[in-house]
């Protein structure tokens, strides 16, 4: 925990302590208090906090809950050809197309009573990932940069975030700036492109190359001092300690066995868990998967099934292999998506659904939260929440509060307006072990 | 480098002599209108300067004018070869001479499609279909080579109707990538055209109270009832195929290319005009199930019976886009333009649209909405016009906009490239002028499971207006199987069919040819450059990025950058130092190639220590150290 706090910014890092301090010891700390107060205050707020480590794994589309982790078998109109199945978890049933993780079920906490202001998929996957609604005036930073921002990196070279087939949009700095923002990974079996230097270049050229790109940059930064182009000097330099870094094997997932590659299956996305799941062994913090065509508005049932092939043994793969290296413990794994989808078929689109942030499902599994559980329900058919809804903000919250980070910690945006991780979100704290 | 002069100076006169092939001339073709429009512009801007007590940036030299005015335009920096022309002419005219050339260029509508490719999410293929959006992607493509004037570009795209392989009607596209969601096609047609937010009042009322959920599902009565031409006499086929596929895979191909190729890309029903709200109606001004008539939020209204379809809503909404919005429709695509050409919007966001009173100059907005509307809605001449300005040349203010919502006039604001610009340039440097290159072709062929059939016998075109037009299940089902015969023999003797005469060779290009962006497959894989830089997925509206990732760094030192430019003997910027007669000569023109501008006294005596310390291998290390600084990716 010391450790991981020495890795935070520094101002943050004071911030954070004095906030803790303040929730948990009750008293209001200066910063001029001598730091053993300070770091009690963190050991006890670290209490409830087990995740040292998410891996996000975001079904873009909306993925139907009513399809996967929220069937409904006593409505068939409802229900349409897909079944419900029985999992390793007593009383938690869940989709059909889904035997693989209905193996898995003891790991997971499934929660079925999230709610969302927004139903499209732009501002779905915003606030998903901000906790904030879209504006034009300001980019609110990702739930991975926040991360990095409270709670610092684990490796000081490796990226604190890295983000595998996503969208630059909803994994940014924003106004954290490019230093927060996720190093891209396009296909998780190249790695990160480029990490070496090429072929046919001395290291003396190299060097020499940099140096002066650097004489050059300075001389540019000094007649247009603007951020922008300050970040890519920055940027610059974290590359550099990056390339050298020995822990890049990280990025290589040639190096598993090919039993544990079996284990995963093919495909973009179950490549991409295999690599998260390296990536949070060698202390990165958070890891961002994506998989989508989850919008089914056309054909839902074909639509679903096909994603659930994708999805259903790599995920499985991924709670089993974490486990089996002692790292579920300490990692939060997030199944996440923009909204769920409409109890009602539409026949005329060849038997789709349409948009429902009404009502959708998200899981969580290790990282200190209870397995073989459901959180929430939804009404008979999946239209409403029943019982215990939770908004998009609640369920950052939770994260953060599995991370042992403040949910409540004040940050202000450089246009001096202020910003939490969750919004005005509350964690569920009953979910955890 | 004299001779290059009358190559500039000829292309200007292009711009006029292209558009006068119709009939009276065209207020956009008329320079002298531009010029005089352009004029009042500045007037306008000096007017603000005066009411701020803000005194008047100054010009910018003239090498950052012709970087600027490159990228701008057609997207990519100059060669070394336009580069050097345009320093070395000394002529006042030539400002606006290189304007005209390049409004002139092909590279300006490559540009334009990249623009409009984001704005209406241009995807090549698309999920779960074997459907392609190929046709309606060549269709845009056309429309920004002939520069289809705004409101027509607009009317095509709201009332399309037909075959969408016919290259008429292919900007049915607009409404079939969508399928099976209409209302979010609709909320993105108020945002591209309109500036209108109404998404959220798909699902609720607007909680700042400016739309109603009850507004939007009047608006979505204009557009409710699309359907797939004659789709329902092929229902039965197919489902019988598609329940047998494994036993019977090659029918169940050709099956498939009919029914997601043929049907699945056609568009018939102009709009209904009246819709039902839907079961899941909270307010109390409407029930579910209630049958409510088509009308217009604001504007002019117009408004549409609820007790009988009409076929016409389609015709009737565009009709009220383009003509009945007031100044909006106007408003709002001059201000995209201008944003395209000085950076910054008028107001920002540009697809949340405030009136011109509201705005920072209602003045200059005002008569922004009216040049467009003067101009007959020809967005090149009106982009054209904003090039020919002072306020275009001011110098490069290196400070963030003093307002959050958009331009505060106060000199061109730095900022990255983007994705498409960093790419082009870069092919510029590596192969040389990317617009001499010849464009991708349609490609029409027949494909079942992936491999061509009939070539030179038949092509898609003529195959789907056949199925189209087939009027019941027997003739559907007696076509089919002498299609499959077709197929399955391998087709008729070659050159039979009347197609085979003019059937021109298919030229397209795979993800890693040095070619403009715009000529690349849609959108660009995860794993490449153009991604990599922010290029937008086309899922969203406007979905491209500016923000630095360490990958981009990463790609500069080690990746496409070091392979196709920095390592690459034959690329054109070593090419261009041919016959280059000393060391500083040949500093001098790369630094013209890549950053088009002469080293200073200062930076030239860094890149000779180089050359001192590594002989030739120096070179290169100047060109990689060139292209990775922050010169190269930053607009001045």
């Amino acid at each position: 925990m010391k450790d991981l706090l020495n890795k935070a910014d520094e101002p943050t890092r004071r911030q954070f302590m004095q906030n803790a301090a303040r929730a948990y010891l009750g008293v209001h700390l200066f910063p001029m208090l001598g730091s053993s107060i300070a770091s009690a205050a963190v050991e006890g707020a670290a209490k409830g906090a087990k995740a040292k480590h998410v891996i996000y794994l975001f079904m873009a589309g909306g993925m139907s809950h009513l399809d996967t982790f929220d069937p409904k078998p006593k409505k068939k109109d409802v229900m349409g050809p897909a079944v419900a199945i029985p999992t390793k978890a007593d009383g938690v049933e869940i989709s059909g197309y889904l035997p693989k993780t209905a193996e898995v079920t003891d790991k997971m906490c499934i929660i079925n009573s999230l709610n969302s202001t927004q139903g499209a998929h732009e501002q779905g996957s915003y606030i998903m990932h901000t906790s904030y609604t879209q504006r034009g005036t300001i980019k609110h930073p990702a739930l991975g940069s926040w991360v990095m921002k409270l709670g610092g990196r684990l490796h000081p070279e490796l990226p604190g975030f890295v983000a595998v087939n996503t969208s630059p949009e909803y994994t940014s700095g924003g106004f954290f700036g490019a230093k927060y923002s996720a190093a891209p990974i396009g296909r998780p079996e190249q790695g990160l492109q480029d990490s070496h230097r090429p072929d046919g270049v001395s290291p003396e050229d190299f060097t020499r190359r940099l140096s002066l790109a650097d004489k050059l940059n300075t001389q540019f930064h000094n007649r247009y001092p603007n951020t922008d182009v300050k970040a890519y000097e920055e940027l610059y330099r974290e590359a550099i300690a990056l390339m050298n870094s020995k822990d890049l094997k990280a990025f290589d997932i040639s190096g598993e066995d090919s039993q544990t590659r079996a284990l995963y299956g093919g495909g973009n996305f179950a490549q991409g868990c295999l690599l998260a799941r390296r990536l949070v062994e060698h202390g990165v913090r958070f890891v961002e998967v994506q998989l989508g065509g989850w919008d089914t508005h056309y054909d839902n049932f074909t639509g679903v099934e096909g994603r659930c092939r994708e999805f259903d043994q790599a995920y499985a793969a991924l709670l089993i292999d974490l486990e089996k290296r002692g790292k579920l413990q300490d990692t939060l794994v997030v199944v996440a998506t923009e909204f769920g989808r409409t109890p009602e078929i539409k026949a005329q689109h060849n038997d789709g659904r349409d948009h429902h942030p009404g009502a959708f499902s998200c899981v969580l599994a290790g990282g200190g939260v209870k397995g073989g559980m459901k959180y929430g329900e939804t009404d008979a058919s999946g239209n409403k929440v029943r019982k215990d809804m939770i908004s998009v903000q609640d369920f950052n919250a939770t994260i953060a509060y599995a991370l042992g980070l403040p949910h409540d910690l004040i940050l202000m945006s450089p246009t001096k307006r202020p910003f939490k991780i969750a919004d005005k979100g509350a964690p569920v704290t009953s979910i955890f072990g | 480098m004299k001779f290059l002069i009358p190559f500039f100076v000829v292309a200007s006169l292009v711009v006029p002599v292209l558009g006068q092939a119709k009939t009276a001339p065209k207020p956009g073709d008329d320079i002298e209108f531009l010029r005089k429009s352009a004029l009042e512009i500045d007037r306008q801007i000096a007017t603000f300067y005066r009411a701020k007590k803000l005194s008047v940036p100054e010009l910018t030299d003239d090498a950052t004018f012709l970087r600027r005015a490159f990228l701008v335009v057609i997207g990519r920096i100059p060669t070394a070869e336009e580069a050097l022309a345009f320093i070395e002419i000394e002529d006042e005219a030539k400002r606006e001479e290189l304007v005209g050339y390049l409004m002139g260029s092909r590279g300006y509508s490559s540009h334009m499609t990249n623009w409009a490719f984001d704005l209406l999410r241009l995807r090549d293929g698309r999920q779960g279909s074997q459907a392609t959006n190929e046709p309606y992607r060549n269709w845009i493509r056309k429309a920004m080579d002939e520069n289809m004037p705004w409101d027509d570009f607009v009317t095509s795209l709201v009332a399309s109707s037909g075959n969408g392989w016919d290259p008429e009607t292919a900007s049915v596209g607009y409404y079939t990538i969508d399928r099976g969601m209409p209302l979010d096609n609709l909320s993105n047609t108020m945002r591209i055209f309109l500036g209108t937010r109404m998404e959220c009042a798909q699902c609720h009322d607007d909680p700042f109270g400016k739309t109603e959920r009850k507004d939007f599902y009047e608006l979505a009565a204009f557009t409710n009832g699309q359907y797939q031409q004659n789709e329902q006499h092929m229902r039965p086929l197919w489902r019988e195929y598609q329940d047998d596929q494994r036993n019977r895979a090659e029918e169940y191909r050709v099956a498939q290319l009919f029914w997601d190729r043929i049907y699945g890309m056609s568009l018939r029903g102009g709009g209904k005009g009246r819709i039902e709200l839907p079961s899941d109606y909270q307010y109390r001004d409407g029930k579910p199930g209630e049958i409510l008539g088509g009308r217009t939020p604001f504007g002019k209204t117009v408004r549409l019976s609820d007790r009988k379809d009409s076929d016409d809503g389609r015709e009737k909404f565009a009709d009220w886009i383009v003509t009945r919005t007031g100044e909006q429709f106007a408003a709002v695509i001059a201000n995209r333009m201008w944003q395209r050409i000085m950076g910054k919007g008028l107001y920002e966001p540009v697809d949340d649209y405030i009136e011109a009173k509201q705005t920072v100059h209602p003045a200059l907005m005002s008569q922004l909405a009216k040049l467009m509307h003067d101009l007959d809605y020809d967005i090149r001449a009106f982009q054209h016009t904003l090039m020919l300005t002072r306020t275009f040349q001011f110098a490069t203010n290196p400070n963030a906009s003093t307002l959050e919502v958009g331009d505060d006039f106060h000199g061109r604001k730095i900022a990255r490239l983007s994705s498409e610009q960093i790419w082009d340039s870069l092919i510029t440097l590596s192969s040389g002028d990317p617009d001499k290159k010849p464009v991708r072709t349609a490609d029409n062929r027949i494909f079942v499971g992936g491999r061509p059939v009939l070539v030179g016998q038949m092509d898609m075109i003529q195959l789907s207006e056949d199925v189209l037009a087939l009027d019941s299940e027997a003739e559907v089902r007696k076509y089919f199987n002498g299609f499959l015969a077709m197929v399955k023999s391998g087709g008729g003797k070659k050159g039979a069919g009347s197609m085979s005469m003019g059937m021109a060779p298919v030229r397209q290009y795979g993800k890693d040819s040095p070619v403009r962006a715009s000529e690349l497959p849609s959108p660009a894989p995860r794993e490449h450059f153009l991604y990599l830089f922010g290029a937008s997925d086309r899922e969203v509206v406007d979905g491209a990025s500016k923000e630095p990732n360490v990958g981009q760094v990463l790609s500069m030192m080690n990746g496409y950058v070091q392979r196709q430019l920095v390592e690459n003997s034959g690329a054109h910027v070593y090419k261009s130092l041919e016959g280059a007669g000393s060391d500083g000569e040949k500093i001098r023109r790369i630094y013209l190639a890549i950053l088009n501008r002469p080293p200073s006294d200062k930076e030239m005596g860094w890149m000779k220590e180089e050359i001192a310390a590594r002989g030739e291998q120096g070179f290169r290390n100047i060109v990689a150290s060139l292209v990775m600084s922050s010169e190269f990716l930053f607009l001045q």
